[in-house]
């Protein structure tokens, strides 16, 4: 699938998806440039999560194009587009409850020992991927001991290990869903200095927010939908005097 | 005659420890609702039973009616890989239903209702195990291979993998997990462990008919994995002692065979009434049935 | 020719008594949005104990037959407070409880055996009727009240939920539980009706049953494992497609053994439960999603 522009990571074209009646996602095109923090914005119900779950390969759209690195990846299985180099995390964390906080990093990563005939020659410690997992947890700022179960921490934590647990992997975009919902602003400021980080070392970020200040300082680029379609992508300074952006926010 | 008796219960102690703890395997660990275990028990029964009966040699029995049965399991594992929960746990009684119902009904193959009688115990190398105490140690030996096995996926990455597919499975597609292959894998090896057992039971008995591998059983697994608690081998084993030990004393307090049968079904579905009420995670569960 | 015909009145006749264990069972779903499996066990204790009334008490037929509804609607109500409400308190899920209801069926089903033995009882009275002959087929006095009855009760069914208000709360609860109680209805009480409607109909179908075929411990296994395959195929949480898909099931079923060894009856019904399980779950009427999200 020919794409207009060379530094495209990722683009949607024309997707839509219906749920029953409701149309979540209207023919809605928008592409993300590599190695730019991109914020998918708008009100509640805009389809901004059912992009994601789309790009993600967790549902499939009725109709449209999803490429990803150059190739098109419409209907492609989750873990196989994973594998090509997307990373992401939930708006309603999605921890591994009862595994620990090493368990929850180390499933994140291609263990031999989890090929199931393999499996009779591994342990589940760590091994060489501790000094990995004390990097990202020293990353994200998560001081908890490595045994803890992801049940016993708070919610805030929780987040960060979600987060830990998406940079332990080989990616190429990094989705996020809302990182900032419920955290206290200590950790939004490290969050920020992070993706700020991530991007020094040439990552590609996509992220949806509604703490605007947050999503505006930090972005090069910025979405907006609305009732599933496209309103506008531009720099967030002319998004934010957008009198269309103001109406969708606030209501005609 | 006691120690006939103690035996007697110490040999299906060993036999519903392997079907207890690859159970947990399935529902602790992978988290499918798989209420069709009896299904994969009766399979390498019958399968080892036949075989064996047509003069096949007893350990290529034994392997085949754990191939078969882990057989079943991977059909199984296919068209339901998309279930999740009460749907999943009808879905896998229903397709315990269908096998009996083939036990039942396909009786060129099985002899139906009349079942197979005459199953001979094992034998190696002319070296056949007649005594009730040689089976007992052949029985624990099988039983200990089986249970260590078991134990060594599950404290293996691929154990850690089949924990995060129980946790969320949404989760780990998005880390790059095939959660079907994933779930397959465990349903496969859930089930083959169960038809070692089948034969085992088989060949102790030397008499099964369809009706050893009905629906009830389902609670009684069900009660000892609950009993013992989730996710854990070692609840899989404890859960098997206690249930297999508790309604024995029926059979001394003088009440007729009658209600013997029916009293320990009863008691059977109390203690899985109280222990979901009162305590879900049982003796050493790490996990609670049903976490939402 | 009068071999199909017949066949079709048996179906007619077997679609009917699930129908009446279906509506039951998909009104309980709908509402208290679990799989009440061991409604089962209401139609087999209901079912030994008109037998315990009638046969062993010598009680009037009319007079077991009234205490036999109410015992089945108080029977499910016991359930309901005993074991589920205390459950739903502690936030089980619909996988926990349906697994509690398995405990209760078994208990119940055991119970029975316990205390009038596994074999058949019967309640008839009189000689066996040779029956009508009926475009071809036969059909006794007896069946032909049991296709009315069904009829008569579901159609009662289906004006209360429409049109009186208690009906319209259990819709209410059925819908959106949070919802219904902002506007007042109090679900509790809501579940205790339906389960009250819910078993006291399995009561009525328990009555019919004893009277046409026999009364033994594992009636309720086969009667619910129907009554599931009907709900699931007309859309587990419609009533009126529960009955739809009881009839359907009771014509594919008499259909199917004119090919199949008879043996395999029950068989057809779990196999179409899978298939309706796996390609289908919403069923032919049904809303409501049935693969579970997490």
């Amino acid at each position: 699938m020919m794409s207009k522009y060379p530094k495209t990571l990722l683009e949607l074209r024309r997707v839509s998806k219906h749920f029953g009646g409701v149309k979540a996602v209207n023919n809605c095109s928008f592409y993300v440039k590599q190695g730019l923090i991109t914020g998918l914005i708008g009100p509640n119900g805009a389809g901004k999560t059912t992009a994601f779950n789309l790009i993600a390969g967790l549902l499939k759209p009725d109709k449209g194009r999803i490429s990803f690195l150059k190739q098109d990846i419409t209907g492609r299985s989750a873990h196989v587009i994973t594998r090509m180099g997307l990373a992401r995390t939930f708006q309603h964390v999605r921890l591994f409850d009862n595994l620990s906080i090493e368990e929850n990093l180390l499933v994140a990563v291609d263990h031999p020992g989890e090929k199931f005939f393999n499996c009779f020659f591994h342990s589940r410690k760590s091994g060489s991927y501790h000094k990995k997992i004390k990097g990202v947890l020293a990353l994200v700022g998560l001081k908890k001991p490595l045994s803890t179960l992801a049940a016993d921490l708070s919610y805030g934590q929780k987040r960060l290990l979600e987060l830990a647990r998406a940079l332990m992997m080989d990616y190429k975009l990094l989705m996020l869903d809302e990182p900032t919902a419920g955290v206290n602003p200590l950790i939004r400021k490290r969050l920020k200095a992070l993706l700020r980080k991530l991007r020094e070392q040439g990552k590609t970020i996509l992220l949806i927010e509604h703490d605007m200040d947050f999503v505006m300082s930090l972005s090069d680029e910025v979405i907006v939908l609305d009732a599933g379609r496209k309103l506008l992508a531009d720099k967030p300074s002319k998004a934010r005097k957008d009198k269309r952006v103001l109406e969708a926010y606030l209501g005609k | 005659m006691i120690e006939a008796y103690l035996m007697h219960i110490l040999i299906l102690i060993c036999i519903y420890i392997v079907l207890a703890v690859s159970l947990d395997l399935a529902v602790g660990f992978t988290g499918l609702l798989n209420m069709g275990h009896v299904a994969f028990f009766g399979i390498g029964a019958y399968t080892s039973a036949l075989l064996v009966l047509s003069g096949v040699p007893f350990w290529v029995g034994l392997l085949a009616g754990a191939v078969l049965a882990g057989f079943a399991g991977f059909l199984l594992s296919l068209p339901t890989s998309k279930i999740r929960g009460d749907y999943l746990a009808l879905a896998t009684m229903g397709f315990a239903f269908i096998i009996e119902s083939f036990m039942k009904n396909w009786v060129s193959l099985t002899r139906g209702p009349l079942g197979l009688p005459g199953i001979p115990r094992p034998s190696f190398f002319g070296f056949v195990i007649s005594s009730q105490f040689g089976y007992l140690v052949f029985a624990f030996i099988v039983m200990l291979i089986c249970a260590l096995l078991i134990i060594k996926i599950e404290k293996s990455p691929f154990g850690r993998l089949l924990e995060a597919v129980r946790d969320d499975e949404t989760a780990a597609r998005t880390l790059g997990e095939n959660v079907y292959k994933t779930k397959a894998i465990g349903l496969t090896v859930s089930a083959f462990f169960a038809g070692v057992a089948g034969s085992l039971y088989a060949h102790y008995i030397s008499f099964i008919d369809p009706t050893t591998f009905s629906l009830l059983e389902v609670i009684l697994l069900l009660s000892i994995i609950i009993v013992g608690g989730l996710g854990s081998s070692k609840g899989a084993i404890a859960g098997t002692i206690i249930l297999l030990i508790l309604p024995e004393p029926l059979r001394f307090l003088g009440f007729p065979s009658s209600i013997v049968g029916p009293a320990r079904q009863m008691i059977y579905a109390l203690i899985l009434l109280l222990i979901i009420y009162f305590s879900p995670k049982g003796c050493f569960g790490r996990v609670q049935l049903g976490e939402s | 020719m009068s071999i199909i015909v017949q066949l079709l009145l048996n179906g007619i006749i077997a679609g009917s008594i699930y129908a009446l264990i279906a509506s039951g069972f998909s009104l309980i779903y709908s509402v208290a949005k679990f799989m009440h499996f061991a409604h089962g066990a209401v139609v087999t204790v209901s079912a030994f104990f008109l037998f315990f009334l009638v046969a062993l008490l010598k009680l009037p037929f009319w007079l077991g037959f009234i205490l036999t509804v109410v015992f089945a609607a108080l029977l499910g109500l016991l359930m309901n407070l005993v074991v589920y409400k205390p459950l739903r308190n502690r936030k089980a899920t619909n996988a926990v409880l349906l697994i509690a209801s398995l405990a209760l069926f078994i208990f119940f089903q055991s119970l029975m055996i316990a205390l009038f033995g596994a074999d058949i009882k019967t309640v008839r009275s009189g000689t066996i009727s040779t029956g009508i002959s009926f475009l071809g087929g036969i059909i006794t006095e007896l069946q032909i009240i049991i296709v009315l009855v069904s009829l008569a009760l579901l159609v009662l069914l289906w004006l209360f939920m429409k049109r009186t208000r208690l009906g319209k709360a259990m819709r209410a609860v059925a819908d959106n539980k949070e919802v219904a109680q902002t506007v007042g209805i109090n679900p509790e009480k809501i579940y205790n009706l339906t389960f009250i409607i819910g078993s006291a109909i399995a009561g009525i179908a328990a009555v019919l049953i004893a009277l046409e075929q026999n009364i033994e411990p594992n009636m309720g296994f086969s009667l619910i494992i129907k009554g599931f395959t009907g709900s699931i195929i007309g859309g587990i949480s419609s009533v009126p497609g529960a009955v739809l898909g009881s009839y359907l099931l009771g014509l594919v079923e008499n259909l199917g053994i004119w090919y199949l060894p008879s043996g395999y009856k029950d068989a057809i019904a779990f196999f179409l439960l899978f298939i309706f399980l796996l390609i289908s779950p919403k069923g032919i009427l049904g809303l409501k999603k049935g693969v579970g999200t997490k």
